[in-house]
């Protein structure tokens, strides 16, 4: 019997009509002879709502009124999302005890004009703690055996870094088959918390943002599902961003390896260690549209078909600045670049790009826009004046336009096609990356061009109507 | 380097025209880009996490009266706010010295140190009143806190007194401090009287409106405490130095001193550990008998003996050069500090 997982996030999730379409989706799989995990995020905008209420109560302010709100929201949906009063009754009773301990803890949190990441990770759990038994309670009120709990109690067990939990994934292997495995056999459908997992000493982690993919990719990879469904409020993966290229097509089938540079490059906020699992089973990730469920929408899967278009998707990274390190001191001088790259590290800058002339003359670092004056002092400080270099500057105006595709690998002349392109509109390229991995070409072009560079390359290789 | 400016009087804009001016040099040199990124006085803030252009910044100085009409500008923003808006490396706290409660200055230090950021300071005020807490506060913190324009303007009187240390010990100290009492007590030998002195030294804007600061032996009397507390490792505030000011001195006394081949000067001491500030008659040959707008000082050592260090003492271009000194040394405890 085919088994999946759907996760359902917050962006479709969004009121309780939302709510009761996911049910729909649950009912009409079952129905089918498919068994069903469900994986729920918190409703849309809840987890923001709920860090800000942290803050609120950090600075001794009054939280009533959003809470308050948050209930309001969560009871409406309910109302809306479960046809059957009984059922109804019991989720609204779910939803206020969630409420009062939320209120417990904030009032804590404002006595204490404190937080720790443990308590912090704790509240923000209410979020999926209060969406699940809304689902929970519309797929019941279909008329389908159903049975919620949180990440935790289906046995997803983590390590203790709260904020950014890790799964402990042969400890999480034994909990959640012996806790899911008995509901699947007796067609009980389980609906699960995304984001939340408990440490080995039960206390409530969160697997980080956008952790609930990460929760279906984990549950799929234990139970051996046949496939992941993440819906969501997009298509799927785009060859672009359909607001700068109104061409932009969704990419029917791609690589993880493909994916999880897409992925951080931002095509879609996924959780940068959410496909791993995934990946590692090999069971194939589907992303699709909750609002338009017929849509074929993107499969991940590990199998790379090149030759089906070289190029997969064109991005955009914002918020990034240059860091320009220049010295013919540095020239033959061993340890230079490494000294730059342990002063950033150091610093817990994080450096998203790297090129070096082989004169050695200089050396470009592409980091985070935030930290980047931070990161010129420090290189300053530290290296100017010492003979080592002569001058370290950053330059704020610049994106990254990256160019993701496997096919690229061991296609010669794919990258002199992506700087023609690029040349052919009067853009200069600033700097260039290529990992030997040929999955990526990154470059970086002032940011008044950004978007004209992803046009010109999403043309060149006519992602608008290449089949993949 | 980025840096915060607070407060924009006479030094910090003596200092941004110096920056505006030497800037280019100093990278060459010293391995420091100075950007002033953000600028405080009393009416307000301008900043520019990218750095200010600040002989702009200047400009709508003068022609404004105040940094905030700057386009990058805030009516009313403090210089608080700014610490916890724009990333600095470096604040250089210039505001005008209270000795009351040394603010804004002391809390300009205080939270600029609690923040993580090295602090170049000229105000005596926060250093005079605090000065051991500051000290602890910045070692604590592992920041740097230097302050070479609070005493003898660009003459590096303090770091002169410092190094004398390595080896040999300081035994007593002695100096003329203070450049305004020293030309009203110069025009005083030359015949004039107190009031008419004062009122000369006034015109030629050596003395402020308000001269007490300067003629109670005030400002002699910090600049002591800092000298103590820095050279000779003593912790010293302004409630322990003996101070008595020049205001009571006749014009037949300074004669009568002067035709014993001795001059009054308003002298600043340490001596076992004593702090005093008191007028006092000096051989005419002593190399601390300086006349006009100079300060001197005179460290007795073990095994050198006398040293005598003399400079002019004040004015905003003197000691904006020391700020200038100040944070190549901020700048070369950073890289020690970055260093392996």
């Amino acid at each position: 019997m085919k088994l999946v997982v759907m996760k359902f996030g917050g962006s479709c999730l969004t009121d309780g009509e939302g709510i009761l379409m996911a049910a729909r989706l649950v009912r009409d799989s079952s129905k089918r002879g498919v068994r069903v995990v469900a994986v729920a995020s918190a409703m849309r905008g809840v987890t923001d709502r709920l860090l800000e209420m942290v803050e609120v109560a950090l600075e001794g302010g009054n939280v009533t009124r959003r809470v308050e709100a948050l209930r309001t929201d969560h009871v409406e949906a309910a109302h809306r999302a479960i046809n059957d009063s009984e059922i109804r009754g019991e989720v609204e009773g779910t939803i206020l005890m969630g409420i009062s301990e939320l209120e417990k803890v904030l009032t804590a949190i404002r006595h204490l004009g404190e937080t720790t990441p443990r308590s912090r990770d704790y509240l923000l759990s209410f979020g999926e703690r209060l969406s699940t038994p809304i689902l929970w309670g519309s797929i019941k009120a279909l008329g389908l055996e159903a049975s919620w709990m949180t990440g935790g109690e289906a046995g997803i067990i983590t390590d203790s870094s709260f904020g950014e939990a890790r799964p402990l994934m042969e400890n999480s292997r034994l909990q959640v088959g012996a806790r899911l495995r008995p509901l699947l056999e007796r067609g009980v459908i389980p609906v699960i918390t995304g984001f939340i997992g408990e440490d080995l000493d039960r206390v409530i982690t969160t697997l980080g943002r956008g952790g609930s993919d990460y929760t279906a990719t984990i549950i799929g990879a234990i139970l051996g599902a046949d496939e992941v469904y993440l819906w969501t409020d997009v298509e799927g993966l785009m060859t672009a961003d359909p607001k700068m290229v109104p061409d932009a097509r969704v990419i029917k089938e791609t690589s993880f390896e493909e994916a999880v540079e897409m992925a951080v490059f931002g095509a879609k906020r996924m959780h940068p260690r959410a496909l791993v699992p995934a990946m590692k089973a090999g069971i194939p990730v589907i992303i699709k549209s909750l609002r338009n469920p017929k849509a074929e929408g993107t499969r991940i899967t590990g199998e790379v078909k090149v030759g089906e278009g070289i190029v997969k998707a064109v991005t955009i990274v914002r918020g990034v600045g240059l860091l320009n390190v220049q010295g013919l001191g540095m020239i033959g001088m061993p340890g230079v670049a490494g000294r730059v790259c342990q002063l950033l590290g150091s610093s817990n800058i994080n450096i998203f790009m790297i090129s070096q002339s082989v004169s050695e003359a200089n050396i470009s670092l592409m980091i985070s826009k935030d930290k980047l004056y931070q990161a010129e002092s420090l290189i300053e400080n530290a290296l100017l004046g010492s003979g080592m270099i002569t001058d370290v500057s950053v330059e704020e105006d610049v994106s990254v336009v990256a160019v993701v595709g496997a096919g690229m690998r061991g296609t010669p002349g794919t990258a002199a096609r992506v700087f023609k392109a690029v040349a052919s509109r009067g853009i200069n390229i600033r700097m260039i990356a290529q990992g030997s991995s040929e999955l990526n070409i990154s470059l970086v072009v002032k940011e008044e061009d950004g978007e004209e560079a992803v046009r010109a390359i999403h043309q060149e290789f006519n992602l608008a109507c290449a089949i993949m | 380097m980025r840096i915060i400016l607070l407060g924009f009087g006479v030094v910090g804009r003596a200092l941004a025209r110096l920056l505006g001016e030497e800037g280019q040099r100093l990278a060459r040199s010293q391995g420091i880009k100075p950007i002033v990124v953000g600028v405080a006085d009393s009416l307000g803030a301008a900043y520019n996490q990218r750095g200010l252009n600040i002989l702009e910044v200047l400009e709508s100085k003068e022609r404004h009266g105040t940094v905030s009409e700057h386009p990058k500008g805030i009516r009313g923003m403090t210089g608080l706010e700014l610490l916890e808006v724009v990333y600095s490396d470096v604040v250089v706290e210039v505001t005008p010295t209270n000795l009351r409660d040394g603010e804004p200055g002391l809390t300009h230090i205080r939270e600029t140190l609690k923040a993580g950021i090295n602090v170049v300071t000229s105000n005596k005020g926060p250093l005079a009143l605090a000065m051991p807490a500051l000290i602890e506060l910045a070692k604590y913190k592992g920041m740097v806190m230097r302050f070479s324009g609070t005493v003898g303007g660009g003459t590096p009187i303090l770091d002169y007194g410092r190094r004398l240390l390595a080896g040999d010990y300081i035994e007593e100290m002695e100096g003329i401090l203070n450049g305004t009492t020293n030309y009203i007590l110069t025009r005083m030998t030359e015949g004039l009287g107190f009031q008419e002195a004062l009122k000369e030294a006034q015109e030629r804007g050596y003395a402020e409106r308000d001269p007490s600061m300067d003629i109670e032996g005030l400002d002699s009397a910090c600049k002591l405490v800092i000298m103590a507390n820095y050279i000779m490792g003593l912790r010293a505030t302004l409630k322990d130095v003996e101070i008595e000011g020049i205001r009571g001195i006749s014009r037949e006394k300074v004669a009568d001193t002067r035709r014993r081949g001795y001059a009054v000067k308003l002298i600043a001491s340490i001596r076992e550990n004593r702090l005093r500030v008191e007028p006092r008659e000096i051989p005419n040959r002593s190399p601390l008998c300086v006349w006009g707008v100079l300060n001197a000082v005179t460290f007795k050592c073990r095994r050198l003996g006398e040293q005598t260090v003399v400079g002019r003492g004040a004015g905003g271009v003197e000691t904006a050069l020391s700020i200038i000194r100040d944070l190549i040394e901020v700048k070369r405890s950073l890289t020690k500090a970055l260093e392996g």
